[in-house]
């Protein structure tokens, strides 16, 4: 593993140099298109450990990379893919991934379509959450873009169709419309949080379909929008006995309902920027092979503000209020009481967050961020908090520092 | 020449060197292929964000400057964002697989350069720029949500004097369009006032798609000596 990491490492930090002045080059008389990030990132946390990674002692376990290639071949098709790898605590595990890789016909302003492997369209963020240094946070509003979830919902092999139509007012209404088969990795969050009761999955993903909608001016100025995303989630592997831990046996799980709505708004004015967005997502799983039915009900909405207050530094905030409603029906309903009170600790996570954050470099940033978290909301569906990380149970609540730097180019 | 045109050529010159203008310090320049004299400001935001990728039916393909005061002014005339906030919008696209990042090219000459030689190409440079090889773009800017067709273009008669000693620019009118589509009053907002004069006077036959209510639209229009 050690090994795999530095020889990574190594190909970027002497591969990227390069690239940082020759982001192109010509293949097959078409110039391909070369870009790429890494991030690497700092956790602390003074109580309850976060992210999968050991932060009450300080974790560097965070990092992420990719790399695009892409080229035109008409005026009108466009071909490209991105690879994608991270290591965030006991989650990607440093497995790569091919984030993205697609045609993509625009017909017309208002008619094309992608297919291939197709990030996907959902909310403001959902297919930009990997690249931070977009954004002035070093983490997105964790309620509603859960870095330990992101394979749920960041891509699907399938299609796309999308356009632009002018309104009569200077707005446009812009359209995606996709429908595709959804592969999560085994090395993300929701199969580490039930690895402890001793399922282990081989595979996990399914059907994927969905609209996002959103009216937005040309330049800057007011966004607002909504998308749905319905999805079927199936895993299949082996599981221990949750109750005797005796021996093991086949496994599956499948989903009865799995939707997401989301809506959302942004405006810019001058130097300011203010994003809002609501998300509710329901989940209704049956778990252990059918025996038992568990009902997720998350709502989780965050307003965000980001100043520039120089050339070189910008200041930003977010509230993040993330509440869980949990039901466990059939085989193991008697150990999974209910939790419907979402004022307790147990069932919400409540996120403060101010951010720092310096280009060094125009391709290059910084960023500190400090997290005043209530709350750890611990159901049968991850939120940030594992119990494998915090075998003693969890504390109300916790502060958090992270670091991060980036470069991309 | 007589002493009134000595000092009308002479107030001329001084108005031009002198007027810094919102939209006489660039001017928008497309490869002569593309069938359009003028393009609406939504039309140019479309194009140079992505979003629009033909204009009269031909296929646009944006290029910018990498920096510069010709950037800069197009950006904050135009697109209303800094140079690093387009740049994290093309980044975007980019790295979702949404898009790809834009040509860029390093000065004004490499600007003219490419949209010369690339069908469908259209760009902006400062004013004072050779053009030749390329067409420049009339910029119409509308006010509140009506957005006019132009049905007939009349060019203006470059005034004589003006030409002679290479004095050109870009100026900047206020139009009112009658609901018929004829122009009801131009006045000049910024530019050569010569050069106004005789924008005023072609712009006054000009005659836009009918309407239902008045509307008020600002437009630029270069006069290039070297064309």
């Amino acid at each position: 593993m050690r090994r795999q990491i530095l020889l990574t490492a190594f190909l970027l930090l002497h591969g990227i140099r390069p690239l940082l002045h020759a982001q192109e080059f010509k293949l097959f008389d078409r110039v391909v298109q070369v870009h790429g990030w890494l991030s690497q990132g700092f956790v602390y946390t003074d109580e309850n450990n976060w992210l999968t990674m050991n932060t009450s002692s300080g974790s560097g376990a965070m990092t992420d990379m990719g790399l695009n290639f892409s080229t035109r071949i008409t005026d009108h098709l466009r071909l490209g893919a991105q690879f994608y790898d991270r290591n965030l605590g006991q989650l990607g595990q440093w497995h790569p991934s091919l984030d993205w890789a697609l045609a993509d016909y625009r017909l017309h302003s208002w008619l094309g379509i992608r297919a291939g492997k197709v990030k996907t369209v959902l909310g403001l963020f959902n297919d930009t959450q990997d690249q931070d240094f977009l954004y002035t946070f070093a983490l997105l509003p964790q309620g509603v873009y859960p870095t330990d979830l992101r394979e749920a919902t960041i891509a699907h092999l399938g299609a796309d169709i999308y356009g632009r139509i002018p309104l009569k007012s200077s707005a446009n209404l812009a359209y995606t419309v996709f429908a595709g088969h959804r592969h999560d990795s085994i090395h993300s969050g929701y199969p580490y949080l039930i690895s402890q009761y001793g399922a282990v999955f081989k595979s996990l993903g399914g059907l994927q379909y969905g609209a996002d909608l959103r009216c937005q001016m040309p330049a800057k100025g007011p966004l607002l929008g909504i998308s749905r995303l319905n999805e079927d989630t199936s895993g299949k592997g082996t599981a221990t006995d949750p109750i005797t831990t005796d021996g093991t046996f086949p496994y599956s799980e499948y989903s009865r309902a799995n939707w997401t709505n989301q809506f959302y708004g942004e405006y810019v004015i001058g130097r300011l920027r203010l994003d809002s967005e609501y998300r509710r997502y329901l989940r209704d799983q049956m778990i252990y092979s059918g025996t038992t039915e568990n009902i997720t009900d998350v709502r989780a909405w965050y307003v965000s503000g980001g100043y520039t207050l120089t050339r070189n530094l910008r200041l930003g905030s977010y509230y993040s209020h993330y509440t869980l409603r949990n039901e466990v029906k059939g085989a193991l309903a008697p150990y999974f009481p209910g939790k419907t009170d979402t004022s307790l600790p147990t069932n919400h996570i409540y996120d403060k967050v101010l951010t720092l954050c310096f280009d060094l470099k125009k391709f290059w940033n910084v960023k500190l961020e400090a997290h005043f978290i209530n709350g750890y909301a611990f159901v049968s569906y991850p939120d940030g908090f594992y119990p494998q990380e915090n075998p003693n149970g969890f504390k109300p609540n916790t502060n958090a520092l992270v670091v991060r730097t980036g470069f991309y180019f | 020449m007589d002493h009134p045109k000595m000092i009308l050529v002479a107030l001329a010159m001084v108005m031009f060197t002198s007027t810094n203008t919102r939209a006489g310090d660039i001017k928008i320049i497309a490869n002569p292929a593309l069938k359009a004299d003028t393009i609406s400001v939504r039309e140019l935001q479309g194009i140079f964000l992505g979003e629009k990728t033909s204009l009269e039916g031909m296929h646009v393909e944006p290029v910018f400057e990498k920096g510069g005061r010709a950037h800069e002014s197009f950006l904050r005339q135009y697109l209303g964002r800094s140079s690093d906030d387009l740049q994290k919008y093309y980044l975007a696209l980019q790295f979702s697989g949404r898009g790809t990042m834009p040509t860029t090219v390093a000065s004004d000459a490499e600007v003219v350069a490419f949209v010369a030689g690339t069908r469908g190409a259209i760009g902006y440079v400062s004013a004072g720029t050779s053009t030749e090889g390329v067409k420049i773009l009339t910029v119409a800017v509308s006010f509140g949500n009506n957005e006019r067709k132009l049905l007939t273009r009349v060019d203006p008669i470059y005034p004589e004097e003006l030409y002679k000693r290479s004095i050109g620019g870009t100026v900047r009118l206020k139009v009112i369009i009658a609901p018929n589509g004829s122009v009801e009053h131009a006045e000049l907002l910024g530019g050569n006032p010569v050069l106004g004069d005789a924008a005023i006077v072609a712009v006054q036959k000009w005659k836009y798609a009918p309407a239902s209510s008045r509307t008020v639209t600002e437009i630029t229009i270069p006069f290039d000596p070297n064309r």
